[in-house]
């Protein structure tokens, strides 16, 4: 008899373990987009990078996006060179990341299509420095595949990016959006 | 005389201010790099990865920003969200190549399994080498 129930308990546990494996799907793009905006005067100080990595897991909500720094693309030459040298210092410091959750995911229906509002809670870190970041955002859901959108203002200082023109041409808070669709 | 020399002086300072703005902010925002002809770094894309996986540090102080010729088979094609094509060379790890956006001007055109050579900048390291404004040689 007790040999039965410990067969029994033993189905009982693979058959949720394997439940629980198929129903967690992890979504990935390395196609992500994230742009940046710092203008602080007349000029445009504005970049875009479209090969961002980002996964996140849709029934925990787990979520990380990484960029390489060299990889902003400025309409200026000459911007995108300040940029990596004299304030991101990108070869000493070649990526920046984002690694949270999305807290809310639980309001997302996969299944069905539509936009969902989404709040997102982790530690970004840039040129070195890891500061916790809270926003929100928007998850659409369209055919299955979800894309996510979000906005949100870091101050550069709050990362240790110093630099002459900071509060003149560059703004001392840069916005950041994402676009990713996975 | 002394009008003469603050003409002269203002005359220089607007030719300074002028020349500088339209270094900075006319030439360098149209300047083009001149990938066809750029000297470049001959590498496979199995040596490439490999060298990342083993050494990222050392990797980006080798490849970060250089203009490198990569050879290697195509594991994937696509675009990204704005439109550019991508290329994808595989390495012995199926979790990571290098993947390449291709320049604008740049024609390419190839399948899955092909081996081909492109040059482009190498950006570094994230699941992928990551190369951007990639041209394929012919």
């Amino acid at each position: 008899m007790n040999m039965t129930k410990s067969i029994l308990a033993s189905f009982v546990f693979f058959f949720a373990l394997g439940t629980a494996a198929q129903a967690q799907k992890v979504y990935a793009t390395k196609t992500g987009q994230i742009f940046f905006n710092a203008t602080g005067g007349i000029e445009k100080i504005a970049a875009v990078n479209n090969q961002t990595d980002s996964k996140f897991v849709d029934n925990t909500g787990q979520m990380v996006f990484a960029v390489l720094v060299k990889g902003f693309k400025f309409e200026n030459q000459l911007m995108e060179d300040h940029f990596n040298e004299n304030y991101m210092e990108s070869t000493k410091f070649p990526k920046a990341d984002f690694k949270g959750y999305i807290t809310n995911i639980k309001e997302v229906n996969f299944a069905k299509d539509g936009t969902y509002p989404v709040k997102v809670d982790g530690n970004l870190t840039i040129h070195g420095i890891t500061q916790k970041v809270a926003t929100t955002g928007t998850m659409k859901i369209a055919g299955g595949v979800p894309e996510i959108e979000g906005s949100f203002k870091v101050k550069l200082k709050d990362y240790n990016v110093t630099g002459l023109y900071i509060g003149e041409k560059i703004a001392q808070e840069a916005t950041i959006n994402i676009k990713c669709k996975y | 005389m002394i009008k003469k020399i603050i003409i002269g002086a203002v005359i220089a300072i607007v030719a300074v201010a002028g020349g500088s703005y339209y270094y900075a902010f006319v030439y360098m925002k149209n300047k083009k790099f001149d990938m066809v002809n750029a000297e470049a770094t001959s590498i496979t894309s199995v040596e490439l990865v490999k060298a990342f996986q083993t050494d990222e540090a050392g990797s980006n102080a080798a490849y970060l920003d250089k203009v490198l010729q990569i050879t290697g088979t195509v594991s994937a094609t696509g675009t990204t969200q704005t439109g550019e094509k991508t290329i994808t060379l595989g390495s012995e790890d199926p979790f990571s190549g290098v993947m390449a956006t291709i320049d604008s001007t740049a024609a390419v055109n190839v399948a899955e399994g092909e081996t081909i050579t492109i040059k482009g900048f190498c950006k570094g390291f994230l699941s992928d080498v990551v190369i951007t404004n990639a041209i394929p040689v012919k």
